[in-house]
């Protein structure tokens, strides 16, 4: 199991749409079957979304589990999980349907949580030094993942608050004295990662990771489907999270000034500026909100709901962003108890290197710049990865073969049936050829 | 010593779409070398500026890495028109890039201090009419 994301060995036809998919080149297809390279794999769910097989499936835990536990299981709500239904994106709407289904919703906690991330957040960035600007969120665990792959030289620009989603359970775990076990509804194969493999804290506050989409359809199995609940007046700050931008909408209404902030969506476009921030293009910019899922969570691949849909469910909502007085006294104080930090320091996922020296390095990057220099170029993907240069760099790590490209193959074929022709010609010399 | 490792890319004038991927793929080289992160760094924002270079004012040209085991280099060589003033196009925030490459975001003026500011060792040898060569050098050890 790769971060979130299972391969189905008997659905998975070994067809290339995976591979090619991949954002971080994470793939292979071997003897006819798809495996993840996992320390390049950062759960964003592209395979998924690109197999025509149903064979990449999200790693969840079983339904089975977690219903037929002896004991009631509590729920943390994601915000996408309240847009998946007929009914407003209110998540007291969801407090029946869930205990419905045997699943005790802890949604109570949420609005406080994300406040206190969001004003926790607000504080980093107003206390940040400059050269640590733009300041990045954790909140999208893909997102996480790529800086720690790829960009890390912007670990330190993460900011040191770590998802509401996660804290939040802590919070009522504290609250309630519960002991009950918690299930996360994932809406993305990273936010179940966030449950197995935590990045950030040594285990994750949850004890399971459920899909949004199968809790989306046990639901609608017992006939919410069609229920009709009238829109409440105002929506709930924490619920807007789902949706790319609000986060910074959140953040923002706890600062005093204006905040720059940049809120890109998509893997492309996280790509893309994380690059430019790298580069230094975005000195100025003090917050930026990247989520890997095109439209923010709502996008997730572990959705039922159309992400346009969630979209303009969230978007119907007014919000009001100013708080009580009251309320702002309780955050003040969970504020300096620190629940929100992140308990460790998110360290770089370092790439084994060609060579223990640089010296061997060097003589094998020559190599495999010889080895693709020979091959053609086309990306085909018919060698089982997904381009030209990661078959060279896989044959000079010793994972495979020139002949794995069926170009080099056929060449190698016909190279081998001259020789045999010539061959042939020299051995039956004694037998008299063409007496017509 | 072994033999230096070179890698050269072509860089076509005002192909601003696909500034940036020599940036990227020297950095990703320079990862499979095991090369610390803040060196891959410095020597992407080397090459992107110097890449930009080449879009916006060289007309296009060739960008070589060359990787020896304390050093690498990055060096950039254009046919392009030479730069009249050194010391003018070394200061922060002096551009000669026309406005339509200015209102696409790129020739803020950064690009030569920027590459400066990176390398160990820094080098430009230009003329006018007949083109520049720049030459950065980034200690490995």
């Amino acid at each position: 199991m790769a971060h979130g994301i299972r391969v189905l060995e008997d659905s998975c036809r070994g067809c290339v749409n995976c591979i090619k998919s991949c954002p971080t080149e994470a793939m292979r297809v071997i003897h006819g079957r798809a495996h993840i390279i996992e320390e390049l794999c950062i759960a964003c769910g592209e395979c998924l979304r690109n197999c025509r097989h149903r064979a990449l499936q999200l790693a969840e835990d079983p339904w089975e589990s977690i219903s037929n536990n002896k004991d009631t299981v509590a729920l943390m709500v994601d915000p996408s999980l309240c847009t998946q239904f007929l009914w407003p994106p209110n998540p007291d709407f969801l407090i029946g349907p869930l205990r419905d289904i045997g699943l005790e919703p802890i949604s109570g906690v949420n609005s406080e949580a994300f406040d206190l991330a969001a004003l926790a957040v607000s504080r980093a960035i107003e206390s940040a030094d400059s050269k640590d600007m733009p300041l990045i969120s954790t909140y999208c665990p893909a997102v996480v993942r790529l800086i720690q792959i790829r960009f890390p030289e912007l670990l330190k620009h993460l900011v040191p608050v770590e998802s509401p989603l996660e804290f939040g359970i802590d919070l009522w775990r504290i609250r309630t004295q519960q002991k009950e076990l918690v299930a996360l509804a994932a809406s993305c194969p990273a936010r179940i990662a966030m449950v197995h493999d935590p990045v950030g804290r040594e285990v994750s506050s949850a004890e399971w990771a459920i899909s949004v989409a199968r809790l989306a359809k046990e639901i609608r199995s017992r006939g919410y489907a069609k229920a009709e609940i009238k829109a409440p007046a105002e929506g709930e700050r924490w619920v807007q999270w789902g949706m790319l931008g609000g986060e910074t909408l959140h953040v923002a209404s706890f600062m005093n000034r204006h905040l720059n902030a940049i809120a890109v969506s998509g893997v492309r476009n996280v790509f893309d500026l994380l690059q430019e921030v790298e580069l230094g293009l975005h000195a100025e910019v003090e917050f930026v909100e990247a989520r890997i899922c095109d439209t923010g969570c709502i996008g997730g691949i572990g959705n039922a709901e159309s992400r346009f849909l969630s979209q303009r469910k969230i978007r119907s909502q007014k919000v009001r962003w100013d708080r009580t007085a009251r309320e702002i006294e309780m955050l003040e104080k969970l504020y300096r108890a620190r629940i929100w930090e992140l308990q460790r320091k998110i360290e770089p996922i370092n790439r084994l290197p060609l060579g223990e020296e640089i010296s061997q390095a060097m003589e094998k990057l020559k190599e495999m710049n010889a080895v693709y220099a020979e091959l053609p170029h086309i990306d085909c993907g018919a060698c089982g990865r997904p381009s030209c240069r990661a078959m060279a760099e896989d044959i000079v790590r010793g994972r495979g073969e020139v002949e794995d490209c069926i170009f080099k193959l056929r060449k190698r074929i016909s190279g081998l049936a001259e020789e045999l022709l010539l061959l042939s010609r020299r051995l039956v010399h004694t037998v008299v050829e063409d007496k017509h | 010593m072994g033999e230096p490792v070179l890698l050269e890319f072509e860089v076509k004038p005002l192909d601003f779409l696909a500034a940036g991927e020599a940036a990227e793929h020297v950095k990703e080289t320079l990862k499979t070398l095991g090369l610390s992160s803040d060196i891959c760094r410095r020597a992407a924002v080397v090459a992107y500026e110097a890449e930009m270079n080449l879009v916006i004012h060289g007309g296009g040209g060739r960008m070589v890495l060359r990787v020896e085991e304390d050093r690498i280099a990055i060096i950039a060589v254009d046919k392009g028109p030479g730069i009249p003033d050194l010391s003018l196009a070394m200061q922060e925030g002096y551009s000669t890039a026309p406005d339509y490459i200015r209102e696409m975001g790129f020739g803020a003026g950064m690009g030569l201090s920027n590459i400066k500011r990176n390398s160990d060792e820094f080098e430009i040898d230009t003329e006018i009419g007949k083109g520049t060569k720049l030459v950065s050098v980034i200690y490995i050890k």
